[in-house]
């Protein structure tokens, strides 16, 4: 999909507008961002909002994520293991320590 | 309110050179006189204008005067707009003052982090081409090596010149693929490094963005703050201004367009002259009677 954020008053009025004109195009709408479905015509909008707003739109293609794909097992399987913790109020790092899931500052670091 | 002091005095100049003063200039007996669109144009403008339109040299006219600067029978009036700008006219003061004036200074002092988005574009542009640059040679490396590979299999039935010429046109095409697929690296580091640089640029706009929304916010609140300031004594004034046009023989609605208007206009501090229409006066009961009521010097036309 195309995910369009704005940054000026004008930009976010304009995208309002062409999300009002064009629900069929639009995926969901937040505030000052919207994702647009990735056809042409959403594509259209979205260059149309470059056009007059430059700067003030940011356009990004999103993919869904997939976490078997996208990230490394060694990842997925900390956030599983984690999130089935026995006492909720561990910190992440604490809850690493002395096991196989990294640290939080090595995923900081590493991209995906 | 001033109703004590007179009416501050100002003078028209019409097209002709004509000069008439005072607090209340009366243009009825003149058929000549300029249409009351362009003396509300003169008033606004203030000072000479450029001939032949007439000229209101006097008091320059207050934020009221949008709403109350013309007095006609069939006149609109936007009462919350009006009551906010008849607050600020009578300086008002609100809550919400300080932090407008603030938010206000904050964004004028905020540069508008100019971003060339040109340069983004064509690098955009640049790594786009390059891309699709590469994709084509590499098929076309794919199909030549193809080639060669089939003419090295048949090696005793080819002449050694055509291999030779399909092993030449490889390392060629090879070696503009490299060429190519470094720019494209180039191409993309570069547009990396720009998008970073944007990317940076929209924090800037998002406080911007956020500040501007504030002051969205403040302005609202200001402006209920100043109509809630004028609402009983703007009340009052209609109420008073309903009872003297239905005295004055036709009667008039009190909540009518023109009896808002009348009302703000004798709340607004007198500064420039408001243009009445004759039928206006007339509903007031004269022109020293309406002069009374509004408080306020007066063009008649």
């Amino acid at each position: 999909m195309l995910l369009v954020v704005t940054y000026s008053r004008r930009a976010r009025e304009t995208l309002r507008n062409a999300c009002r004109a064009h629900e069929e195009t639009v995926v969901r709408r937040f505030g000052r961002a919207a994702l647009l479905r990735e056809t042409e015509y959403g594509a259209f909008l979205a260059c149309r909002l470059r056009e007059r707003h430059a700067a003030d739109v940011q356009i990004q293609r999103t993919e869904p994520f997939n976490e078997f794909a996208d990230a490394p097992d060694s990842v997925r399987e900390a956030a599983v293991a984690y999130e089935q913790r026995e006492s909720p109020n561990t910190p992440y790092d604490r809850f690493a320590a002395g096991t196989d899931h990294p640290p939080s500052a090595a995923m900081r670091e590493r991209d995906l | 309110m001033t109703a004590a002091t007179p009416p501050p005095s100002f003078t028209l100049v019409l097209p002709d050179d004509t000069q008439l003063s005072g607090p209340v200039v009366d243009l009825r007996g003149r058929p000549t006189a300029p249409p009351r669109s362009a003396l509300v144009r003169a008033v606004r403008a203030g000072g000479p204008v450029p001939e032949p339109a007439p000229a209101v040299l006097g008091s320059p006219p207050g934020p009221a005067h949008d709403h109350v600067g013309l007095l006609r029978t069939d006149r609109s009036f936007d009462r919350r707009a009006a009551l906010a700008a008849l607050a600020a006219a009578r300086g008002v003061q609100t809550p919400h003052d300080p932090a407008l004036a603030t938010a206000r200074r904050r964004l004028r002092a905020m540069s508008a982090a100019p971003l060339d988005t040109s340069e983004l574009r064509e690098a955009r542009r640049r790594a786009a081409e390059a891309g699709s640059q590469t994709e084509r040679l590499r098929e076309r490396v794919a199909t030549i090596r193809g080639r060669v590979t089939a003419l090295r299999a048949a090696n005793d039935d080819v002449d050694k010149r055509v291999l030779e010429d399909a092993e030449d046109s490889l390392a060629a095409a090879t070696r503009r693929l490299s060429e190519v697929s470094t720019r494209r690296v180039a191409a993309g580091q570069r547009l990396a490094l720009l998008e970073a640089r944007a990317r940076n640029a929209r924090d800037d706009r998002e406080r911007r963005l956020r500040l501007e929304d504030r002051i969205g916010n403040l302005e609202r609140a200001q402006r209920d703050a100043r109509v809630a300031a004028v609402a009983p004594a703007f009340a009052a004034a209609r109420d008073r201004i309903a009872t003297r046009v239905s005295t004055g023989g036709d009667t008039v609605s009190r909540s009518t367009a023109l009896t808002g208007a009348l009302a703000a206009a004798r709340l607004a501090p007198p500064r420039a002259p408001l243009v009445v229409a004759p039928d206006v006066v007339a509903l007031l009961g004269g022109v020293a009677a309406a002069a009374d009521a509004l408080a306020a010097p007066l063009l008649v036309r």
